[in-house]
């Protein structure tokens, strides 16, 4: 598994594409059968317990993306504050377990851990 | 020498900073500038003790006025954090606002002074892009210009990404 870290916007699902993946190989479902999970993000704040429990489907995928959701201030709700905790902690694993860790700024690809994959 | 570990939210700047405590032969020392607020605030205490544990370091808690603080010996100084600290010194107990600027880093400068590494925890508040009241407007500007101050003092930057470091400023200390 390779996972991809970015601000929104950053060019994460661009940079995938330019490896030749489609669109179609794309989905944000563990379960989907698609080799890349997109929007790690909302599936954590859809359900923090699902994305943990299922650490192990997640590093089963050849790419997995997610925002960075960590660098502003600290939000005003709770429910916001152990969102961007669960995101940066799970991030924080499956780091440790990836292949590679691609950061991806301003549509640039920067493998931060491993070799960065290409076409 | 100082060494500044930046980074969003969860991302192991704690952990991280440990580590390179743990590569001197100490005394270490923890400065914490977190105000115990709520039981949120003390899970968050409780969680960073549960990862110092073990390592040798004396914990000392000081909200404000760090430049002031005379440490005991000279070893190795965790400050934990910019972010807390910046608040503490901007903000009083009526939501009177002040610059902290000068405090902060007068601070930092005291503490470098009396140690032989100093590692200082930041963090990136600024980019998420979200539109904020003047007051925390001002706080994220505040912590943007003490953030490049730091750099400018540390010998070595790192930004910390899902546990990585990255290193931005000076030689690799891994």
């Amino acid at each position: 598994m390779v996972l991809i870290l970015g601000g929104v916007g950053a060019g994460k699902k661009a940079y995938v594409r330019s490896l030749g993946f489609t669109d179609a190989d794309m989905g944000d479902d563990i379960s989907d059968g698609k080799p890349v999970l997109c929007d790690l993000e909302t599936l954590v704040r859809r359900d923090p317990a699902q994305a943990d429990a299922r650490f192990d489907a997640l590093l089963r995928k050849e790419f997995v993306l997610c925002c960075e959701v960590g660098s502003g201030v600290i939000p005003l709700e709770r429910a916001d504050r152990a969102y961007r905790e669960a995101v940066g902690r799970l991030c924080v694993r499956l780091a440790e377990k990836a292949a590679a860790v691609v950061r991806v700024t301003a549509g640039i690809p920067t493998a931060i851990k491993g070799e960065l994959p290409c076409r | 020498m100082m060494i500044l570990l930046t980074g969003g939210a969860a991302n192991g700047k704690s952990a991280f900073a440990e580590s390179l405590c743990m590569q001197t032969d100490g005394p270490r020392f923890y400065l914490a500038a977190m105000r115990p607020y709520g039981a949120e605030g003390e899970a968050k205490i409780a969680r960073h003790r549960r990862l110092r544990a073990g390592k040798g370091f004396t914990t000392i808690e000081r909200y404000t006025d760090i430049a002031s603080l005379r440490l005991p010996a000279r070893g190795t100084v965790l400050l934990e954090c910019i972010a807390n600290l910046t608040a503490n010194e901007m903000f009083d107990e009526t939501g009177n606002m002040t610059d902290p600027g000068e405090r902060v880093l007068a601070g930092v400068d005291a503490l470098n002074a009396q140690c032989e590494r100093l590692v200082v925890i930041t963090n990136d508040v600024g980019s998420d892009g979200v539109g904020y009241p003047p007051e925390t407007a001002a706080y994220i500007d505040a912590m943007g210009r003490i953030n490049a101050a730091l750099a400018s003092r540390a010998d070595t930057v790192y930004e910390l990404v899902a546990g990585i470091p990255i290193l931005l400023k000076g030689d690799s200390l891994l």
